[in-house]
């Protein structure tokens, strides 16, 4: 089939997302059915697209009204973005489930309509290849975030959500000004066309370029000095949007960060801006894992957790090296399926007790059986202890962060680990050895998506060869950027 | 003294967003915060802007007397009727935002708007 055909990974979610209000008459339940059934139809495609590159070994170009990049806008499905679109559409389809129980609140329309916005925009990031188009799905992103987070229309996330408004319109005026100077310097937007022009730039133009850029991008991929709005975002938005947001908004923050460093690599005083990050990320696992120990709330303490493991993939991606990316890249796949897993449960003893404190949670083990035990298996995973996936990853971004000479950090990251293990054994503590209420009856779906993710995380842990040859072979596509010059089939316009 | 050349345009551009910024990490009223952003988000614009001014040409339409040799370059106009959009689209949702905020809290004082924290 012509790889064309691609580009419905865009069209879809976007058609569907305007069909939403025709059917909005139908009723909750038929709203609910059709974001299941569109994001079903979005996990086939993004199946195909996965297939055929991985069968091929050769990205899927999409020219955008068949103009040739660097004049029109091209999407770039490599190894990279196909497995992480998959992931994204594969993630949205259990959220639909999840939504089913979880969003009670009307107007759901609307709720449909942002969700598959946020897809659609998660997607494009990860799919472009232009860095202004880049800009525009960041922004479909975070303007569909806002609206989600603040979805329930409590004054907890009417306040979570200004934060992250304020927050994100600093990083896209900066990311803005940042593409502005790029563009004054080279001349294009097209990432290929970019990396070819990277060596000819102005070393401070290109430093500060970049170092904007990255600012920009740091909002989204929640780092150091500007993650101050996740943990509020995690606590109130919906509990299905919670997972989308750490199993991929901020994977497409992550890795755009990581594609723009490695586009400009040639540019002069680029190691300066690789230094930058290493210290951001260093100092978000560090910060980030100390906030989660004093956390009574358990879906702030797991968002905490997330921005800590997002910390330790940021280091990884700025290593500068293949080992470091392809352990980052396993990492946020690992990633994805863990934090994917512990939201769910913990939203959904939310949904059920009504409230995710760790009063809730006491005797879990004897009330919602299933739950707990698939929670258990995801803060195991999350601790990183052997047999299970993080273990894999974590020992791979650790020797890659030695190997490229950061024991610092490596020291740093190691260290606030260990803080993670108590936090995540309080919990267990509480869920199995704490008394506490009533039997509640454990809903059918949401059992079969937690113990699928459950025995995904142990297969991977016992097996973890076959994803980490996939990682590879995406980590290669982020990293090997003479590579993704010659994939894409640049016209010969300008200089 | 010799004063380097930096074009009155980066000048005032880069100055919108600084004034910007400065508004957003000093002003305490959640109203002002918003009008700083919105004077950021123009900043960049005008800056995005005046990268792609060209001396001397006029506006990149096709039209009798004036061909693509005369015209300043398109493409940043493109971005930046983009970027607009962009930004009143934030900007009317943190306002609705905040009149949400108003409703539950009572104030605009980002000092008193803290009910998450840890």
């Amino acid at each position: 089939m012509n790889g064309q055909y691609a580009s419905l990974l865009i069209a879809l979610p976007l058609i569907s997302a305007f069909f939403v209000p025709l059917i909005k008459g139908l009723g909750r339940k038929a709203i609910m059915g059709y974001l299941v059934l569109i994001t079903a139809i979005q996990a086939a495609i993004a199946g195909w697209v996965a297939s055929e590159v991985y069968s091929t070994g050769k990205p899927i170009i999409v020219m955008a009204g068949g103009w040739r990049p660097p004049v029109g806008i091209n999407l770039y499905i490599g190894q990279f973005a196909a497995l992480f679109v998959f992931i994204i559409a594969v993630v949205s389809f259990f959220m639909a489930f999840f939504s089913f129980k979880a969003v009670t609140i009307e107007p759901v329309d609307k709720y449909a309509m942002l969700f598959l916005l946020l897809m659609l925009g998660a997607t494009g990031m990860i799919a472009t290849g232009d860095i202004f188009n880049l800009f525009v799905f960041m922004e479909i992103t975070s303007i569909t975030a806002y609206a989600l987070t603040a979805y329930n229309k409590t004054g907890e996330a009417a306040e979570a959500s200004m934060k992250y408004i304020v927050l994100g319109g600093i990083g896209s005026s900066f990311f803005l000004i940042g593409v502005a100077l790029i563009y004054g310097a080279t001349g294009t937007l097209n990432m290929a066309h970019l990396a070819q022009l990277a060596g000819t730039i102005d070393p401070t133009v290109a430093q500060v370029g970049l170092a904007l850029i990255i600012f920009g991008l740091a909002v989204e991929a929640e780092l150091f000095p500007l993650n101050a709005w996740a943990p509020d975002a995690y606590q109130a938005a919906p509990h299905p949007v919670t997972v989308m947001f750490s199993a991929f908004v901020v994977k497409a923050g992550l890795y755009a960060i990581a594609r723009l460093l490695y586009i400009l690599q040639n540019a002069n005083g680029w190691s300066g801006v690789l230094k930058l990050v290493i210290a951001m990320a260093t100092l978000t696992v560090v910060v980030a894992e100390f906030s989660a120990l004093r956390q009574r709330d358990v879906k702030r303490m797991v968002a905490y957790s997330s921005i800590s493991q997002v910390g330790m993939i940021a280091f990884a991606l700025a290593l500068g090296t293949q080992a470091g990316v392809d352990a980052g890249v396993f990492h946020m796949v690992n990633h994805a399926i863990v934090k994917a897993l512990l939201f769910l449960t913990v939203g959904y003893v939310g949904v059920a007790l009504g409230g995710t404190t760790i009063e809730n949670f006491q005797g879990l083990g004897k009330r919602m059986p299933l739950t707990a035990i698939t929670l258990t298996i995801g803060s195991l995973a999350a601790v990183g202890i052997p047999l299970f996936n993080i273990f894999w990853s974590k020992v791979r971004i650790l020797l890659a962060g030695v190997e490229a000479g950061y024991p610092w950090s490596v020291a740093l990251i190691l260290g606030a680990s260990v803080v993670e293990a108590v936090y995540y054994l309080r919990l267990i503590h509480t869920m199995w050895f704490v008394e506490g209420g009533e039997r509640v009856r454990e809903n059918f779906a949401i059992g079969v998506i937690a113990i699928f993710l459950a025995a995904l995380i142990i297969a991977i842990g016992v097996y973890p060869n076959d994803i980490w040859t996939i990682a590879q072979k995406a980590g290669q596509d982020v990293f090997n950027v003479a590579n993704y010059i010659k994939n894409v089939p640049l016209m010969g316009v300008g200089a | 003294m010799n004063v380097p050349h930096i074009s009155i345009y980066y000048f005032g551009a880069i100055s919108l967003v600084l004034i910007g910024l400065y508004g957003v990490l000093v002003k305490k009223n959640l109203m002002k915060i918003l009008i700083s952003l919105s004077i950021m988000e123009t900043g960049v614009n005008l800056l995005l802007i005046s990268i792609g001014y060209v001396s001397g040409k006029s506006a990149p339409i096709l039209s009798e007397g004036i061909g693509p040799t005369q015209a300043v370059d398109p493409i940043p106009q493109a971005l930046v009727l983009t970027a607009i959009v962009i930004g009143v689209a934030t900007t009317a949702m943190a306002l609705s935002a905040a009149i949400i905020i108003y409703e539950k809290y009572g104030t605009l004082n980002v000092e008193e708007i803290r009910r998450l924290r840890g």
